[in-house]
């Protein structure tokens, strides 16, 4: 019989009786087994010590009476727990580098920058994100068409602001309010110019110093087309709902109720380049301090950054797997505990993506049953 | 798990149902938070942020409430711990303030001490092994914990297993645990 597995041992030590009556007997007469054992029990105890606390009592309605009279909480907005330590700066960030990662891995494309056809994770971490955050002081988007997000009062006026389908989710699961709140954007063209004067500047303030931008880039433009696009929300978004602790802090208006299901849709992003060369940009962005080695590899690590919309995860507070979705490949985060999980994938040109407080296989289904 | 309460028509409104499941699990959820933080108020504002995330998003009646708001507790105590710094001098005070009634107040500062590095050391890990010590450590199941984890009951011991080591190599680095 081969040894007893780590997981079998470690049970024997809360549950002696767990054993079936072939593995006692190979337990008994196998010394490197018993040496296993006393190992894990050791590491077992040491464990359960350590994490002992005094015992707590709890006034239960004295609880149930903070809970329900918890202040409300603003409307609209997310509180993903899985990035919830990384609290406001890291959110802030995470938004930010989606849009210079992007830019970031444009760089490597040609002709026509980017015209993403497909999805692939770029792990990054706090620091990389912090710095990618940094970018934008290397110069300065406008927006030619500003972006105008606005909340709608049915899918069929969602569809005449933006001019897409508007997906349908078949069955919702079971728990998902059916209320249903609809937002659209027109598409949305912005020009980001790079500045070397500007990004000498900041650079300077953080106290660092810049590689020389390379010839020609200085004031080179990218064109960038977001939208249009449409979302929907699902949940019961009138409700009040409270932050409720006993120490009485106040709301804190970053921190926003997430709807329990949310369905994107998008056009796909697209940029242009003026100027500065591909290569040129890849190796100038990827040299700034802050940029990591890990990061630089990840982002020359996308196999066809011209046609691949990277997805920035930080791999602190999120997993992600890829998965197949409506027939192609899509980028699967979260987990199937039901505290959140989302998945984004290109298809015909348009980014969808399904994310909610719900298992992963949930999302999936919902992502697959979209019509 | 909540227990059924009705109104005059004899049916259950979520609002009873919602208040029966937390005098069911108030306690419990409490008791995880507990576990990581070793702080009672703390992890009472804990519980109460966790009952009112559930209330707003899912049914009290949900099948999956009760695993649902055990592994919330350990994340969002988990995060505080990673989150804040202020907490290890608020610990450092009190132990000094309690010791000077209770114990050795150098023995008080130690304790205080070790419990700080070991939480640290626990939030340090990976979240999955981080909640499965916790979660056991607060007295639940095999199977209570790996329904919370939505994992195989199988798979918890080795689990369990990894996330000791893990934990005990973490802590070594810097203390003689």
């Amino acid at each position: 019989m081969a040894h007893l597995s780590d997981g079998t041992l470690r049970r024997k030590f809360d549950d002696a009786g767990s054993m079936t009556e072939s593995e006692n007997r190979h337990y008994t007469a196998c010394a490197d087994c018993q040496a296993r054992y006393a190992t894990l029990a050791e590491d077992a105890q040491a464990v359960a010590g350590a994490l002992a606390v005094p015992d707590l009592k709890v006034d239960v309605a004295s609880a149930f009476s903070r809970v329900r009279t918890a202040p409300a909480q603003p409307r609209f907005g997310i509180r993903l727990p899985i990035v919830r330590p990384a609290s406001r700066p890291v959110m802030g960030v995470l938004a930010a580098s989606a849009v210079v990662l992007a830019l970031v891995v444009t760089g490597i494309a040609q002709g026509l920058f980017f015209h993403p056809q497909s999805v692939q994770v770029v792990q990054v971490s706090v620091a990389d994100l912090q710095s990618l955050n940094g970018l934008g002081g290397f110069g300065t988007l406008t927006w030619t068409t500003q972006p105008t997000p606005q909340l709608v009062t049915s899918a069929a006026e969602a569809a005449s602001v933006s001019g897409l389908h508007v997906p349908a989710v078949g069955n919702l699961p079971s728990g998902v309010s059916s209320n249903v709140t609809y937002a659209a954007m027109p598409a949305a063209v912005g020009v980001f110019t790079f500045d070397a004067a500007k990004a000498a500047a900041t650079a300077a303030k953080a106290g660092k110093t810049l590689p020389a931008m390379p010839s020609g880039m200085d004031g080179s433009k990218l064109t960038v087309t977001v939208g249009p696009a449409v979302v929907e929300i699902f949940g019961n978004l009138n409700l009040p709902t409270g932050t409720g602790t006993t120490t009485g802090a106040a709301p804190d208006p970053s921190q926003l109720t997430l709807p329990q299901l949310v369905v994107g849709e998008s056009s796909a992003p697209v940029v242009t380049s003026s100027g500065v060369t591909t290569q040129q940009l890849e190796d100038y962005l990827l040299s700034l301090p802050g940029v990591s080695p890990q990061l630089a590899a990840a982002i020359r690590a996308v196999k066809d950054p011209s046609t691949t919309l990277p997805i920035p995860i930080p791999i602190e507070y999120a997993t992600s797997t890829n998965v197949t979705v409506q027939g192609v490949t899509g980028v699967a985060v979260g987990d199937n505990t039901g505290l959140g999980a989302g998945v984004i994938w290109i298809k015909s040109g348009t980014v969808y993506g399904v994310a909610g407080t719900l298992k992963q296989d949930a999302i999936l289904n919902i992502a697959n049953g979209l019509k | 798990m909540a227990s059924k309460a009705g109104n005059r028509n004899g049916t259950v409104t979520n609002e009873e149902s919602f208040e029966a499941l937390f005098s069911a699990e108030y306690g419990r959820v409490a008791g995880i938070a507990n576990r990581v933080l070793a702080d009672p108020h703390e992890a009472e504002d804990v519980a109460q942020e966790v009952f009112i995330d559930f209330n707003r998003l899912h049914s009290a009646s949900a099948p999956y409430a009760a695993a649902w708001l055990y592994r919330a507790a350990a994340h969002k105590a988990l995060n505080r711990v990673r989150g804040r710094r202020r907490r290890e001098k608020r610990e450092l005070s009190q132990a000094t303030d309690e010791g000077a009634h209770t114990m050795d107040p150098q023995h008080m500062l130690e304790v205080s001490e070790d419990r700080r590095q070991i939480r640290q050391a626990l939030a340090r890990l990976a979240p999955k092994p981080a909640t499965v010590l916790v979660l056991r450590a607060s007295g639940l199941s095999y199977a209570e914990v790996a329904q919370s984890l939505g994992v195989g009951i199988g798979q918890i011991g080795t689990l369990l297993r990894r996330a000791e080591a893990a934990l005990r190599k973490e802590v070594t680095r810097g203390t003689s645990f």
